[in-house]
């Protein structure tokens, strides 16, 4: 009964807000940015760890990654060749923990041949243990084995996008197809990967043994560009990217002092990499998104409290009609808080709508959930509350006499 | 039975260091069912007398007992109430709200009590009805006429059936004629039992009550 009767009070609410429509418009305006710069700032945040936690189950939790080459000619696109066969063996003898150490060796647009169609793909070099390392199962045919890598054979196992453009409706197994000018026989074909969020097909791609492409493509006996390792005992990952850089700088005999001559990547090191990418834009945002809060939360104090002036009499009325302190409160304080609630709907549209675009040209990963839609609820009935408290306080506090003097 | 009951009520307002008694002492006892009018001077404290009458303000020393009940060191909430249930109010520029229809407007006072709502809306017709203007209760009040808003205020002032009607200068901003119709309703209202207490300047508009009290410099006289 009691909650029926304020209801009364906020049904004039919603009266006033329709009777003063450039107010309302102006105050449901300067919300609507502040919130949905605020929205989009938490659904990145949302999108950004979704996107952490995804790659860094694709790339593997226990596993980590050995570039050749340190971080500074990594940074300037040089790669240097320094991780050999022979470290790789020697990981696998020294790391009892390491159940999987696969090297790769990756060349580029090479080109690769079947009938007349000509593509350029990557093509990668690795051993039978690949699309287990990688945990990217077949969808036909088997991977090759030790004894193709062992005896240098011309198998291949090829990415889906890549045979799609091959073999168009074909099945590719048992298919023949000539990279440079050497014929490889396909054995296996991979599930589908799809896209990098900086574009890269990962389908575009065949895998065929390191060491046919070492002798046969590169004319390489020693080194190899990549050693991906997979570690039974996840929790003591971090200790093994030290263990294995210790390793690997005396192995390679760097003096102290001087940088890695090649760079572990582990899953932190993804997360990092995101973080940075989406930090600055929600730095940017958040300061953006908290100053025209602010700003919107003054301008509706302001446009209120030149409402109180103008109503004034409409004050008098109400409370010489009998309106206690707190119904002039509660329906002024219902107007900001109505109008702020609109603008942060109409915030978190606009949001949707921006991070459309958003996505559209930066790849950006943005997740909007409850969570998106619920702070900016809770922030515009804070902004209302805290900016419509003073001047609703200012109503209630009119005089009746005063209010109704001429 | 008396409905007021004025003991000795006294007003000061401070500007500063200076005071000024607006009210000195004032004795006065309203009979229920009267049509009483209070004239007086601007200035002369007619204004802040009604405000007490109305509760709209308190005396800074007095009693006031209205229907029984010493009201003069109420707080603002209970005043509130009062006014609500027991008090009417004619203004002289109507009062009405402008984004309001005529018909929520004269359902206002009902906002700020419990009642139910399909009761106090067929009240509010019949209130419309006795004032003449049913057919415009869906107008705004800048589509009427001064005596029409007049109407308004008078309905609005009756919906919660109070004892005591208070009209401060009702016609003030009305013509003669019109002015002759809102008094001739106020008075059909008083022959129908509400006590009615009329404040003016007007010697023509205070001759339709039955009693004419004069106040000046804060006292009757």
């Amino acid at each position: 009964m009691v909650l029926l009767f304020k209801l009364k009070i906020i049904s004039q609410s919603i009266k006033s807000i329709s009777a003063f429509k450039l107010r309302s418009f102006f105050c449901i305006f300067s919300i609507t940015l502040g919130i949905a710069s605020i929205t989009t700032i938490v659904a990145a945040t949302e999108g950004a760890y979704e996107k952490a936690f995804e790659i860094v189950e694709r790339f593997g939790p226990d596993s980590l990654l050995i570039f050749g080459g340190g971080e500074e000619a990594r940074a300037t696109g040089q790669r240097q060749r320094t991780l050999t066969l022979d470290d790789i063996e020697a990981i696998k003898n020294s790391f009892y923990s390491a159940y999987l150490v696969v090297p790769m060796t990756a060349m580029r647009d090479l080109t690769i041949t079947y009938k007349n169609i000509k593509y350029q793909t990557l093509v990668v070099g690795s051993t039978d243990e690949y699309s287990k390392v990688w945990s990217w199962p077949l969808i036909e045919g088997y991977d090759f084995t030790i004894d193709d890598v062992k005896g240098l054979r011309n198998v291949g196992i090829i990415g889906q996008f890549l045979a799609k453009v091959l073999f168009r409706d074909e099945d590719p197994i048992g298919k023949y197809v000539l990279i440079k000018n050497i014929p490889v026989q396909i054995v296996g074909v991979l599930s589908e990967r799809g896209t990098t969020p900086s574009g890269e097909r990962l389908d575009d791609r065949i895998i065929i043994p390191i060491t046919t492409l070492m002798r046969k493509l590169q004319n390489e006996t020693k080194y190899v560009s990549a050693i991906r390792i997979r570690f039974h005992d996840q929790q003591n990952l971090y200790n093994y990217v030290e263990e294995l850089k210790k390793f690997l700088r005396k192995r390679h005999s760097i003096p102290p002092g001087e940088p890695d001559d090649f760079t572990i990547i582990s899953p932190k090191e993804i997360v990092k990499f995101l973080v940075a990418l989406t930090g600055s834009l929600v730095i940017f945002l958040g300061i953006t998104g908290i100053i025209s809060l602010v700003t919107a939360g003054f301008v509706l104090a302001n446009l209120f409290l030149l409402s109180v002036k103008e109503r004034t009499k409409e004050i008098g009325i109400r409370r010489a009609s009998g309106a206690k302190k707190s119904d002039i409160m509660i329906q002024f304080l219902g107007e900001s808080v109505l109008l702020t609630t609109f603008g942060g709907l109409t915030g978190f549209i606009l949001s949707l709508i921006s991070s459309r675009f958003l996505s559209l040209i930066a790849q950006f990963p943005i997740h909007f959930s409850w969570k998106a839609f619920v702070s900016g609820l809770i922030l515009s009935w804070s902004v209302g509350i805290i900016f419509g408290l003073q001047p609703a306080n200012r109503a209630a506090n009119l005089k009746p006499i005063e209010a109704i003097r001429e | 039975m008396p409905i007021c009951i004025l003991q000795d009520i006294r007003k000061t307002f401070s500007i500063g260091d200076i005071k000024f008694e607006i009210l000195k002492g004032i004795n006065l006892t309203i009979e229920k069912g009267e049509f009483l009018a209070i004239m007086g001077a601007s200035g002369s404290g007619k204004t802040t007398l009604m405000n007490i009458l109305g509760c709209l303000d308190t005396p800074t020393s007095g009693k006031y007992i209205l229907s029984g009940k010493e009201v003069s060191s109420l707080s603002d909430d209970e005043l509130s109430t009062i006014r609500n249930e027991h008090i009417g109010f004619i203004f002289q520029n109507f009062y009405l709200l402008p984004y309001a229809t005529v018909f929520e407007n004269v359902l206002l006072p009902t906002l700020y009590m419990e009642k139910r709502k399909d009761k106090v809306e067929k009240r509010a017709l019949e209130l419309l009805n006795l004032v003449g203007l049913e057919h415009r209760k869906k107008f705004k009040p800048n589509q009427l006429s001064g005596g029409e808003q007049q109407r308004v205020a008078i309905a609005r002032a009756l919906i919660n059936d109070p004892e005591l009607l208070l009209a401060d200068e009702p016609t003030g901003q009305l013509d003669s004629k019109t002015a002759d119709e809102i008094m001739s309703l106020l008075r059909s209202m008083n022959e129908k039992g509400k006590t009615l207490v009329l404040i003016t300047h007007d010697q023509n508009i205070a001759s339709y009550a039955k009693r004419i009290l004069r106040i000046k410099d804060g006292v009757i006289v």
